[in-house]
């Protein structure tokens, strides 16, 4: 396995949430800014790296029957320091993500990639991989924000884009929980069309 | 010898009918004229732009899907689109603008019914969730815009005092092209507003505001619950969505489809029921003294009852799982109207329902000939 294709196999071959459907919850609910996006991928992204890293590191020293507790507390240590930090430094995005800062510690794609990918490979490509898939994760909470955010408030990381006669009478919808599984449903369709074509068929 | 008779096998149906998607769906068309006519006398001939720009957008969108699924585009004018677009158009006040309808259209066709499989696999009523769309995306254009012109007369009034008015003056005008004002529906929920109001201004020890407000909240449900309200309900001369003005004319087209055997009664006939039973049972302000009348009138429910609760793929197809829809439906749409936040319920009374359906079908399927019971 090289470091280059467990970079790259989080972006899009195994994208956590448009191949592996995994973090569904912030991805729904924090997505309705761009802003909001890419804060929570960036602290996703801070989480999952650091406890790929940990986990890979004592990959050899957990012990089978508890490595699930174990994972939770490596996971549970960096949501706590990412929580004090943006609530330090970043307070006004720490009081719009809100509950689901700490809520990081049960997210799939953290628990899934510590599981699935860092306790049996070594730490360099654990940490490629983490890399990957936060960068993964992060793009498509960008991806389905940008939708949320032009659509439901005519404006894109906070820049007015659509020009106040749009922003009168918005797309509200789309901001809305609603909203938010109605893209999701159009995105994951856009992404299996691609998939046809390409040739891969359904697994 | 004569060759051995031919076996052909084929799956059921076997009874076969000359009756087909297309003609049904003319029906309802058909049947959806008479309201059309009253929307446009009542609204004028906006009312008239906004079913036909709804109507022709929903073909629009159902044969772009089509073509883009690569299906028979043909399905486009088996009618079921043109059906859907009315609907919607029906539920919408009189003074959207006309962009809202080819917006509210588009995602009735594309996300309510193609996005499922097309005509037979969506899930919920089209129309109705293009409605719910419409109102969870402009909540101000899809509850203001029955504000007639006349409304600025009123503006300076206090709120309460303007409905009133507004029922008073519907009685005293009959000649008036359109009157003006909330919906009674409307003025229905500012009353209980006010009875709220009285209560906790009795709870503070004002017994004399708590007296006036509920005296105004009282004397406003008599104006509602009189016969030239039900008059004006019954001919349509009332605010409200495009298609829900005129009962009687609504009943002329339910008429219709009855004859044509397209309407089947026993949905209608429960939804109204249940409607008109809980409505004297909490549909006033207090238990018991409901007006089944006043509310079976107004609102949509005469429009629901006869048009969507009827909707042959989203509503059950066993007798006894009709009478539970209609049951269902009737109860949520007397509660919403009660103490919910929307004035009327019967939109989402229905889509409500109709997610229940499959479950309706699964627990009232009748008993297939021969089969003994299991007591397992």
């Amino acid at each position: 396995m090289s470091l280059v294709k467990d970079l790259t196999n989080g972006i899009y071959r195994e994208n956590p949430i448009f191949k592996l459907a995994l973090g569904m919850c912030p991805f729904l609910a924090v997505t309705t800014s761009v802003e909001n996006a890419i804060g929570m991928g960036a602290a996703a992204t801070f989480v999952l790296i650091c406890s790929n890293f940990l986990v890979s590191l004592l990959r050899n020293l957990i012990p089978s029957k508890v490595r699930i507790p174990c994972y939770i507390v490596i996971i549970a240590t960096f949501v706590t320091l990412v929580d004090m930090i943006m609530n330090a430094y970043v307070p006004d995005l720490h009081r719009a993500l809100g509950i689901f800062i700490p809520l990081i510690v049960v997210n799939c794609i953290i628990l899934g990639r510590a599981e699935g990918f860092a306790n049996r490979h070594p730490v360099l490509n654990s940490v490629a991989d983490a890399v990957g898939m936060g960068i993964g994760f992060t793009l498509a909470m960008i991806l389905l924000a940008s939708f949320r955010e032009l659509l439901g408030n005519g404006t894109w990381l906070n820049i007015n884009v659509l020009g106040p006669g749009y922003r009168n009478q918005p797309l509200l919808i789309a901001i809305l929980a609603p909203g938010a599984f109605i893209l999701l449903g159009f995105i994951l369709g856009f992404f299996n069309i691609l998939e046809k074509r390409r040739g891969g068929g359904q697994r | 010898m004569a060759k051995p008779a031919r076996f052909e096998l084929g799956m059921s149906p076997h009874v076969v009918s000359n009756q087909t998607t297309r003609k049904i769906m003319f029906d309802v068309v058909i049947a959806l004229l008479p309201a059309l006519a009253a929307a446009t006398w009542f609204f004028g001939p906006k009312a008239l732009f906004i079913v036909l720009i709804s109507a022709a957008t929903a073909v629009l969108a159902e044969y772009l899907c089509l073509k883009f699924m690569k299906r028979p585009v043909s399905f486009a004018l088996d009618g079921s689109a043109i059906v859907t677009g009315m609907l919607l158009a029906y539920n919408l006040p009189s003074g959207v603008p006309l962009w809202l309808p080819v917006v509210g259209a588009a995602f009735a066709i594309v996300v309510g019914k193609q996005a499922f499989g097309g005509l037979g696999h969506n899930i919920v009523n089209p129309a109705l969730l293009g409605r719910a769309f419409l109102v969870a995306s402009f909540p101000v254009l899809m509850t203001a815009g029955w504000m007639a012109p006349e409304q600025w007369r009123y503006e300076h009034d206090n709120p309460f005092g303007t409905h009133a008015i507004a029922v008073e003056e519907m009685a005293a005008l009959p000649e008036a092209d359109a009157y003006s004002g909330a919906t009674p529906l409307n003025v229905l929920k500012q009353t209980f507003d006010l009875d709220a109001s009285a209560e906790s201004a009795r709870s503070q020890g004002d017994v004399a505001e708590a007296g006036i407000l509920g005296e105004r909240a009282s004397s406003i449900r008599a104006a509602l619950y009189s016969v030239s309200t039900y008059r004006n309900l019954l001919i349509g001369r009332r605010g409200g969505c495009l298609g829900e003005t005129s009962v009687i004319l609504l009943l002329v087209g339910g008429i219709y489809l009855v004859m044509r055997r397209v309407l089947e009664l026993r949905l209608p006939l429960s939804y109204l029921g249940t409607v008109a039973l809980f409505a004297w049972i909490f549909g006033g302000s207090g238990w018991f003294n409901g007006d089944p009348v006043f509310h079976v009138l107004s609102g949509g429910v005469v429009l629901g009852g006869i048009f969507m609760v009827s909707d042959m793929v989203t509503t059950p197809v066993t007798p006894r799982g009709r009478i539970i829809f209609g049951l269902g439906a009737g109860l949520i749409t007397m509660v919403i109207r009660r103490w919910g936040g929307y004035p009327e319920g019967c939109s989402y009374s229905i889509l409500l329902m109709n997610l229940t359906t499959p479950l309706i079908d699964r627990y009232t399927r009748p008993k297939v000939f021969g089969e003994v019971k299991n007591d397992g």
